[in-house]
This record gives C-alpha cells, sequence and structure tokens, in this order.
C-alpha cells in the first residue's frame, strides 16, 4: 500500500527523502508529497519518520 | 533421471511423501491485520501447492489471542476457532493439488508483539535491532498459558484439515530464545545451564501437541542448528546439536536445521555465501537423530541437495526463497527444465519488505502476491485482442522481461541489444563481488523466455530512428538504462570502465556518488586493488538504494579500509589532479588521482528522438529513472501486461 502523509504533522525535515530508493518523495510547500508513479510501496519512510507522519494503510477487515 | 533422490519417495511418521521436496514456511503479509487468511493467501498457497513439492507449509501461524507471538501485520492466527475456516481453505487447496498440507505454528517471541508495545523473552536481554518492541521477561504463568495456546492450535491445524503440524523455533522466536543461553537466564525450572534445561519450554510444547494429536500424526520442529552468536554468549554447536537430539525425543517426527540469528554478525543467506555452504550443519544433525533431517538456507539448484539426499547429509530439500521465485521449481526440476526456473538472486527483497509491514514481493517474480489475477499471468497469458508489432531497444532486465511478455501475449517481438552479449547494467553488477555471477542467471533465463515466446533477439546492433523506417511498429520500447553523470570537468572515469573494462585509476580515487553504483565501485577496487578511496553523496545517506542485508557488509569494508566517507557533498571541479567538492561544511579540495562519475541519469531525449518510430513510445526502466533491478523489471512486466 502506498504510504500516506499527513501534511499537517509533517515537518518538512526530509528524512523520508533520503531513505526513498526510487526517489519518489519530494518537498512542496514544506511538507513531503509522494510522486506515486513511482512509489514502490516499501515502507522506508514510514519507518523512518520521527513525527509519525506517514503512515502505511493495512486492508481491514475479515474476507474468510 | 538428473535428479532420482529428489524425486524419490519418502516417509515422515505414517505418511509418504511423493518426493523429497518440502516449500518451507515463509510470512507473506497477505492476511487481514485481525488475522484472517486472504484470498491473497490462499491464491499463492495454490500456486506452491500446484508447483510439484510433496509437502506445502502454511506461514507461521501464531497461537495466542493477544498477538504477543505476532511477528507480521499480516500474519495469519490460529488463536480461535473463528480462524478455522480460512485455515481450512489453504488446506484444501493443497491438498487438491496433491501435496500433504502443513501448517506452522509460530509464536515469535521477542521478534513479536508487532501492534503492541512489548515483547516477550525468557530474561530481558539488551538487543540493537530497531524492529524489535521492548522486551518483558515472560512469566512462569504465561509459559504454561504458551504451551496451551499451542496444544489448542494443533487441535485447529487437525480440525482445518492439515496433514503436518510444524513448530518453529528458529532465528530469535520464543522456543529458540529459550533453548540459547544467550537470551535464556531464568533462574526457574525453564532456565538452567544445560540445554535440556533450557529444552524444556520446547519439550512441554511438542509433548502437548502429540498429546493432542497421538502418536501417528506427523509433527515436525524448526531448529537453529548453529546460532552463529558467538560473540554474545550463545549456544555452543555441540548444545545446538543436542537440541535437535532431545526434539526427537520429546516427539518430533522430522527436524528441519536452520543456521543464524537475526542479529549473527556474518553472512548466512546472500550471495557471498556459496550455494551449500550450511550442509555441514545439517550433516552434524543427521548424525544426532534418527528422524528424517531437512535444510533450506542457500540450496537454489537442485543438483545440490540431490547430492547431499544421496550422500545421506539429509533427507528432505526445504525451498523457501527459491519457491517464493518460482513456485515450479519442482516440476521443472522433475522435467529436467531448469533453464526456465525464475531464478531466486537471494537479494531478499521479499524478508526485508515483512519488516516494513509490507507484503512480499519478488524482484524477478511480478507475479507474486497476484496468482489469482488471470491478468498477471502466473499460469500464462490470455492473447492480446489486438496483436501488434513491437520494437524493444535495449537488452537489460527491463528490455528482456517486456519482450518476454508482450511475445507471450501473442504480440511480434523484435529486441535490438548494443553489446554483444544480453544483460545491460547486470554485466557490471555481476563483477563487483564474490558470488554477483549469480545476478547473470535471471538474465539467462529472460532470454531464454524470450526465444520460447518467438521474440527476434538481435544482439550487436545499435538500433536507431533510421533501422525502424519503414518497419511500422505499433510500440516501442525504450530500455536502454541510465548513462553516467552529470560530467564535472574532463578526463574522469565511469563505473563501465572501470568494472567493465577493467580500467586501473591511481592510488587515490575520488568516487561521486553514494548510491548503489557508487558503492559497487568502492567494493570493486577494494576487492582488486589498493586504493585511498574518496566517497562523496549529495544526500545524508549511503546505500539508500542497496539492501539492508547487503549495505551493513559493505560498510563495514568501508570502515576497515579506511575509506574516506563525505557526504551532503557534490563535485564542483575536477581539474590538474584536483577536485573541489561543496559540502555542508565548506568548499573542500582534494588531491587525487582519479575521479569516478558514479551517479546516473535517466534518458528522457531517447523519447524525442524516437518519437516518430511508432505508433506509441514508452520509456521504462532506468532510462526513465535509475533505480534498482526489481523496479526494472516489474515497470516492464506491467507495461508488456498492457501493450
Amino acid at each position: 500500500m502506498i504510504p500516506i502523509i499527513d501534511g499537517e504533522a509533517c515537518t518538512g525535515c526530509g528524512k523520508c527523502m533520503e531513505v526513498c530508493p526510487p526517489r519518489a518523495i519530494v518537498m512542496e510547500d514544506g511538507s513531503a508529497r509522494i510522486d506515486e508513479e513511482f512509489c514502490e510501496e516499501c515502507g522506508f519512510c514510514a519507518a523512518e519518520c520521527k513525527v509519525k507522519a506517514i503512515v502505511i494503510p493495512f486492508p481491514r477487515g475479515a474476507d474468510s | 533421471m538428473r535428479y532420482p533422490h529428489i524425486f524419490s519417495s519418502g516417509r515422515i511418521n505414517t505418511l509418504a511423501t511423493k518426493n523429497r521436496i518440502k516449500y518451507a514456511a515463509t510470512e507473506t503479509n497477505f492476511n487481514t491485520p485481525d488475522g484472517f487468511v486472504t484470498e491473497r493467501e490462499v491464491a499463492y498457497m495454490e500456486a506452491q501447492a500446484r508447483g510439484g513439492a510433496a509437502i506445502v507449509t502454511t506461514q507461521g501461524a501464531y497461537p495466542d489471542a493477544l498477538g504477543e507471538g505476532k511477528g507480521f501485520r499480516g500474519t495469519m492466527s490460529i488463536a480461535h476457532d473463528r480462524f478455522i475456516p480460512g485455515l481450512a481453505r489453504i488446506a484444501e487447496v493443497i491438498k487438491r493439488n496433491g501435496a500433504l498440507a502443513a501448517l506452522q505454528i509460530l509464536h515469535c517471541g521477542r521478534e513479536g508483539g508487532v501492534d503492541l508495545d512489548y515483547c516477550l523473552m525468557p530474561t530481558v536481554v539488551p538487543q540493537r535491532l530497531s524492529y524489535f518492541k521492548p522486551p518483558r521477561e515472560i512469566t512462569t504463568a504465561e509459559i504454561k498459558q504458551a504451551v496451551k495456546d499451542h496444544a489448542a492450535a494443533a487441535r485447529r491445524a487437525i480440525d482445518a484439515g492439515f496433514d503436518m503440524i510444524e513448530l518453529s523455533g528458529i532465528v530469535g522466536y520464543l522456543i529458540s530464545t529459550f533453548i540459547s543461553r544467550y537470551t535464556n537466564k531464568r533462574q526457574d525450572e525453564y532456565g538452567g545451564e544445560t540445554v535440556e534445561e533450557r529444552c524444556r519450554l520446547m519439550k512441554e510444547i511438542l509433548g502437548a501437541i502429540k498429546a493432542e494429536t497421538g502418536d501417528t500424526f506427523p509433527v515436525g520442529i524448526r531448529l537453529c542448528g548453529a546460532e552463529l552468536l558467538d560473540d554474545r554468549g550463545g549456544n555452543t554447536l555441540e548444545e545446538s546439536i543436542e537440541s535437535f537430539r532431545i526434539a526427537e525425543k520429546a516427539g518430533a517426527d522430522y527436524v528441519s536445521v536452520t543456521v543464524g540469528w537475526h542479529e549473527s554478525s556474518s553472512s548466512v543467506i546472500t550471495r557471498d555465501v556459496p550455494m551449500g555452504r550450511w550442509l555441514w550443519v545439517a550433516e552434524r544433525v543427521k548424525k544426532a537423530v534418527t528422524v528424517p533431517v531437512m535444510m533450506a538456507f542457500r540450496l537454489f539448484l537442485p543438483e545440490i541437495p540431490e547430492k547431499a539426499i544421496a550422500d545421506g547429509v539429509m533427507d528432505f530439500w526445504e525451498a523457501c526463497r527459491p519457491m517464493i521465485a518460482d513456485p515450479d521449481l519442482p516440476n521443472k526440476a522433475a522435467r529436467e527444465k531448469i533453464s526456465t526456473v525464475v531464478p531466486c538472486i537471494a537479494c531478499n527483497l521479499c524478508f526485508s519488505r515483512l519488516y516494513y509491514h509490507q507484503p512480499i514481493m519478488c524482484t524477478v517474480r511480478p507475479s507474486l502476491g497476484r496468482e489469482g489475477d488471470e491478468a498477471w499471468g502466473h499460469y500464462g497469458f490470455a492473447r492480446a485482442r489486438e496483436k501488434k508489432r513491437i520494437g524493444v531497444v535495449g537488452g537489460g532486465p527491463a528490455g528482456l522481461q517486456i519482450a518476454a511478455v508482450a511475445a507471450e501475449r501473442g504480440h511480434d517481438v523484435t529486441l535490438w541489444e548494443r553489446q554483444a552479449v544480453f544483460g545491460g547494467s547486470i554485466l557490471l553488477a555481476s563483477r563487483v563481488d564474490d558470488g554477483e555471477e549469480e545476478l547473470l542467471r535471471p538474465i539467462a533465463y529472460l532470454e531464454e523466455r524470450c526465444r520460447e515466446a518467438g521474440v527476434t533477439l538481435v544482439p550487436a546492433t545499435t538500433c536507431t530512428p533510421d533501422l525502424l523506417q519503414g518497419m511500422n511498429l505499433g510500440v516501442l520500447v525504450l530500455a536502454e538504462g541510465s548513462l553516467f553523470g552529470p560530467c564535472v570537468g574532463s578526463g574522469h572515469l565511469t563505473p563501465d570502465e572501470i568494472i567493465g573494462e577493467k580500467k586501473r585509476p591511481g592510488k587515490s580515487v575520488l568516487i561521486a556518488g553514494g548510491d548503489g553504483v557508487g558503492l559497487a565501485v568502492v567494493v570493486y577496487l577494494l576487492r582488486t586493488g589498493d586504493h585511498h578511496i574518496i566517497l562523496i553523496e549529495e544526500s545524508g545517506r549511503l546505500g539508500r538504494d542497496v539492501s539492508p542485508f547487503y549495505l551493513w557488509r559493505y560498510l563495514q569494508m568501508f570502515k576497515q579500509r579506511g575509506v574516506e566517507v563525505v557526504t551532503r557533498a557534490t563535485l564542483e571541479g575536477w581539474d590538474d589532479g584536483k577536485a573541489s567538492v561543496a559540502s555542508a561544511k565548506g568548499e573542500r579540495s582534494f588531491e587525487v588521482d582519479d575521479v569516478v562519475i558514479a551517479s546516473r541519469l535517466a534518458q528522457p531525449s531517447a523519447r524525442e528522438a524516437f518519437a516518430s518510430s511508432a505508433a506509441e513510445v514508452f520509456l521504462i526502466g532506468d532510462a526513465k529513472r535509475p533505480r534498482r533491478l526489481h523496479n526494472a523489471i516489474h515497470e516492464a512486466y506491467r507495461l508488456g501486461m498492457r501493450v
């Protein structure tokens, strides 16, 4: 799943950009944004974010 | 027959097996966060069962209601009867496809509690891996409960229709932390100076499961044969081997031999470890027990387990990563069509994703996790509605992958490669370090797949817009890879000159670019000569695109060999033996013999040059944006699905 960035919580520190292997994160108006075309859904950015502004949605509910 | 021992029948307790191959358990993160089995998991397990292994093992299901044993967010649960219907679907698809269904019970212990704010350990022992939750000592009452949970899980596995049960006590999971003297310093009856005493939890769990299943139902266990924790006071080799003997005495019907813990400070499953490297551990266990002995761990090519079984080193070949990459490996080995096997390259993309709460992916098999979706062509592609003439420029992984998929969908595909051999940047990567020649296996496989699908492969030919005139192409795919740059000054070297053409730089070298390519040049130079190396990187981090399974070893090597690393720095000029570098700490100058430009640039202008060569023109792989191998292969595969 493509991570979701909370623009309000993001401090614009840029740590997520530095760990993103395909360089899919850009900084816009002081907060990080994911270019979905290049995101490979590795989750490195979410693990790196110190203020937990990046979350990985996970499929919910039981289907069996 | 090439592999008579692999394809001879075997026996585990009362069950006969059709061959000696077992798909070993792996987590997928495909299941729901509340522990229910998903369609995606069932389809994946069905693919494994259809592949021809005698035994197919599920991922480890956690047995406790709180999820203290749950190591990954998408792990399935066996902690309540409500999970039985989903588990039963997995047992059903495995058995329907002619394999024995084994359910693994896995309490992750100190690697567990993924949704909690703690994990359980026999004794609180500090550790450094950031993934782990803060440890708490498990109480005696909780140990007794864990034994009951395992027995109840075993009963549910039988109710769900499984043929066998497997326990996992490896790499730092609950059972292994009790067995190891590194993590078990308890003073009560679950600890002790002897391995026999520390195996008490394992014995109680095996005993409780056996009491639930009866004597004739096969129950196996995975244990660690060599912890590789000497620097942390882990078990001796003799103690580890003894734990297998104790497991047999406690009722285990087979044992699976594993090597290393997650914090072992040496390579265990990466390419620098030669295939078959750990068979000596299986051999030691084989001499200690009478029940069947199994092993996975770098046994990628069937001739290696074939010989090991023939030599009496082990009894069953467990395949984990090789069957993630190609579930059909057993069938292909049986038909002796090894060149058609999708080859695992031990990149560990699959495992490393688990720790970031993402579903597993496979560099070489994009259809992983999409086995149930026909569009992804796991069992073969449907033909495209309209047959097109397709040209592909570049015979690296991206070019070969799209050519194969497009041709399999019925298109008429021609591929041009500038060099006499296919592989593109992989040709360089395969020469960097020990074991890296394994990276050529996917290239050989893709070439074979292209040939089988009828792709016209044209090596040693530079494709130009002129060459394409009058070909009436419907689609042109540009996959020529990246260029090295940006260049500063003149007279610098590039990675293809150093690794490909073997040009030797002078004694002191500055390498600009600290991504995988720059690191590869450093590794190559350090292995083949004595250099003083300065590595500069624009960002604050080296090797952002290098797997953590490999990166730690490279960085360790750089430290030992005195590589000077300067981050947040860019090369501004290179003239007369002086490299000027702008860094966060101001302008710096380095006197060096040579400069290597190891950063990469996309080739977007190729699209303009070929704009009128076909009705549709696509740019893929490193030519679009320099990235990793799986990006190139997956992007190409996905484009192949839709052209």
